[in-house]
């Protein structure tokens, strides 16, 4: 089923395993050497800068081909420019089934064939049919495709878009249902992402899919703050429904918006603490930032500075309160260091970002030249001590 | 996530990677359910001294030239004084390898306290005028070099190195990487240059009389941005000739550089510099030529010309991780 040997990939998860234990010191670097070798592995970047970079050399390398292909066929195909469409996309699935079977996998290339054949085939179903309604279908089956095939997690993303923007397209234009619900609808819909990609988790025999079920779980979860949030559906409505809002004039169900914006980001707290789920934990704290940030852009209480400081200052408390109580456990929640990460890492990129935060730079003032202020200069001959 | 790694561990068990007391033993760890907050609290102390010196130089920056706010710098030169003092009273001292202080929120109050020593030297700059404005800066970035050496913060340190580029004129924080002043004014890249090749042989001779060598990283990363920012800059110049020589050693100088230290970051952008670097000097040759008649080929080369870069590019990362993987062992 897949493109890539399933061996291999099942062996990347072994080896990833293999690694942590090493790092976490409970088997030998002989060990580790051992299971490189018993491992034969697909050729991947781990590190994100190669992969990236690659990225951009098989984008550069595809628009190029295409470019290319233009050139030769655009005599013969006059105005059916759509044809060409079509014609790069094939080009990029052979290329993408290339790379997958000399086992090439997240390599940065690959992904760069994958995504960009599966653009140039929404480009070209949009040519032939006109219809957005139309490319966001194809665009939930092209992905899961994908994802099944090349195991690639970002066509899984794709896919969750194109159903997000069926969804939002067909209450919008073809009033399937009323405007003012659409909120609720995008809630259960992330709810049902979710549901899937917890099902779809727990059997092992998918366990090659682990990066695409997280993609589904973090787009499930974002997509289901946002569609509650009290910023985006207020913003939102005003746009889409006219409404105005005015003193005492409020969107409608807005009591329960304002509650979710605060009740997902505190269960997300809850719920990733005791699953320790780190990625969950993470959303938890990106989306309660954007819930003060949707707060204090409606009611701006005090003035930014007060509320910079007073921010830090409750951050630090709350860090200061879990610090001192998780300092002297040794087990479930802690504090002592992970020993599955480094900290190396962190203190380069922190030392990286405290640069950009403060600014050394001298504010020069206008008037730094005259000193003595506007009349310093001119009255000076016929007021002075002549 | 639990049950599929103790699955994981059992697959190693089969095809003899693992041992039998091994995977009990990780059944035994994993059994204490660890959930470390460790780096998420660190990254939270971090976080509160932004925001806090961010409000703290808002609040300045906006009252400047307004009387009633020195209650609120004395404030702040108490605690940062008494913040100074509490980090001495615990440091170990300056010593010439890395040091720790015993608790975590020290670290952060180093850097709480260099930011804001240098806002408040900002402020007596403008005020009082007692130096210049450049020779302020130069006394604010001393400060932080002095708090990075003696309690070993890396955070200070780098404000140090940012606070030098300014006093030379240039900005060089991550947001400035694309749109920077160095593009438009020529003279600020050739300082830039002077800096950047400052950070490089002082690094090297920290190593060499073993002062602070894990400093070595920021350094490098700093001067290898710097440098080839500016000559970027100058390659888009007019003597550019002489940018592109400078721009080959100073890639085959990191090259060596990044196997040395066995840095991906370094040896990565080495590799994104040198390449943008030759693409424009293969674009000003192009210039030169009269392509006209020869457009259709130049598109036809065009695929080859990045297969070509693609396959090099495989072949030098392969060699590196290559020589990394044996250097671990």
């Amino acid at each position: 089923m897949t493109a890539v040997n399933k061996q291999l990939l099942q062996n990347i998860l072994l080896l990833k395993e293999a690694k942590k234990l090493q790092k976490m010191g409970f088997i030998s670097n002989d060990q580790l050497d051992l299971a490189k070798i018993e491992l034969p592995v697909p050729s991947s970047h781990y590190n994100l800068l190669f992969r990236l970079g690659f990225f951009i050399l098989g984008s550069m390398l595809y628009s190029s081909i295409s470019g290319v292909i233009t050139l030769f066929t655009a005599t013969f195909t006059q105005d059916n420019f759509e044809i060409i469409t079509l014609f790069i996309a094939i080009i990029g699935i052979i290329i993408s089934e290339f790379l997958a079977k000399r086992n090439y996998y997240r390599f940065g290339l690959d992904d760069a064939f994958i995504l960009g054949f599966q653009v140039s085939f929404l480009g070209f179903i949009w040519a032939e049919t006109g219809n957005i309604f139309s490319v966001f279908i194809v665009m939930v089956f092209l992905g899961v495709l994908c994802a099944v095939r090349y195991v690639n997690s970002l066509s899984a993303l794709i896919s969750c878009t194109g159903i997000t923007g069926a969804i939002v397209y067909s209450v919008l234009e073809y009033h399937v249902i009323d405007k003012l619900f659409l909120p609720f609808i995008l809630f259960f819909l992330a709810l049902g992402i979710y549901f899937i990609f917890h099902r779809l988790n727990k059997i092992t025999k998918f366990n090659v899919y682990k990066n695409a079920f997280l993609m589904l779980q973090i787009f499930s979860l974002i997509l289901g703050y946002l569609s509650m949030n009290y910023l985006v559906v207020r913003e939102l409505s005003e746009k889409l429904m006219n409404i105005k809002v005015t003193p005492g004039n409020d969107i409608p169900f807005s009591f329960l918006f304002y509650v979710f914006t605060f009740l997902v980001p505190l269960l997300l707290f809850i719920y990733s603490l005791k699953t320790k789920n780190r990625n969950v934990l993470y959303i938890g704290f990106l989306t309660l930032t954007f819930s003060f940030f949707t707060i204090r852009y409606y009611y701006a209480l005090v003035s930014t500075e007060i509320a910079l400081i007073l921010g830090g200052f409750s951050v630090f408390l709350t860090t200061y309160f879990c610090i001192k109580k998780l300092k002297n456990k040794d087990f479930g929640i802690t504090f002592k260091p992970d020993s599955e990460f480094h900290g190396q890492n962190q203190s380069n990129s922190e030392a990286l970002l405290s640069n950009s935060q403060i600014d050394l730079k001298p504010k020069i003032p206008i008037h730094q030249n005259m000193p003595f202020g506007g009349g310093g200069y001119s009255g000076g001959g016929a007021t002075g001590g002549f | 996530m639990e049950q599929q790694s103790d699955e994981f561990s059992e697959k190693l068990l089969e095809k003899g990677i693992l041992t039998e007391p091994q995977l009990k033993e990780i059944k035994d760890y994993k059994a204490l359910n660890i959930f470390s907050l460790h780096n998420e609290l660190n990254t939270l102390l971090y976080l509160s001294v932004l925001l806090f010196t961010s409000g703290i130089g808002i609040i300045i920056y906006n009252n400047i030239d307004s009387i009633g706010h020195e209650a609120i710098l004395s404030l702040l030169f108490v605690l940062t004084v008494v913040g100074y003092y509490f980090c001495y009273k615990k440091s170990v001292g300056f010593q010439n390898a890395q040091t720790y202080f015993e608790s975590p929120f020290l670290n952060y109050l180093v850097l709480l306290c260099t930011i804001l020593s240098c806002i408040i030297l900002g402020y007596f700059q403008y005020q009082y005028h007692v130096l210049g404005y450049n020779w302020s800066t130069l006394l604010g970035c001393i400060l932080s070099f002095f708090c990075a050496y003696y309690f070993d913060n890396k955070s200070a340190l780098s404000i140090g190195i940012t606070g030098l580029a300014t006093f030379v004129g240039i900005t060089i924080t991550p947001k400035t990487l694309i749109d920077n002043e160095i593009y438009s004014n020529p003279m600020l890249s050739y300082y830039g240059l002077v800096l950047g090749i400052l950070f490089l042989v002082w690094s090297d001779y920290a190593n060499k009389i073993n002062l602070k060598r894990h400093f070595s990283m920021v350094y490098l990363t700093f001067a290898l941005h710097l440098i080839s920012i500016c000559c970027i800059a100058g390659l888009l110049e007019d003597y550019w000739i002489l940018f592109v020589f400078l721009q080959g050693i100073i890639t085959l100088y990191f090259y060596k550089i990044s196997y040395k230290n066995n840095s991906v970051s370094l040896f990565g952008f080495t590799l994104i510099y040198g390449f943008i670097g030759l693409n424009i000097f293969l674009s000003r040759i192009a210039q030169y030529i009269d392509f006209s008649i020869f457009e259709p080929l130049l598109i036809m080369i065009a695929p080859m010309y990045f297969i070509g870069a693609i396959i090099g590019f495989i072949l030098l990362i392969k060699q590196f991780n290559k020589k990394k993987n044996d250097s671990s062992k």
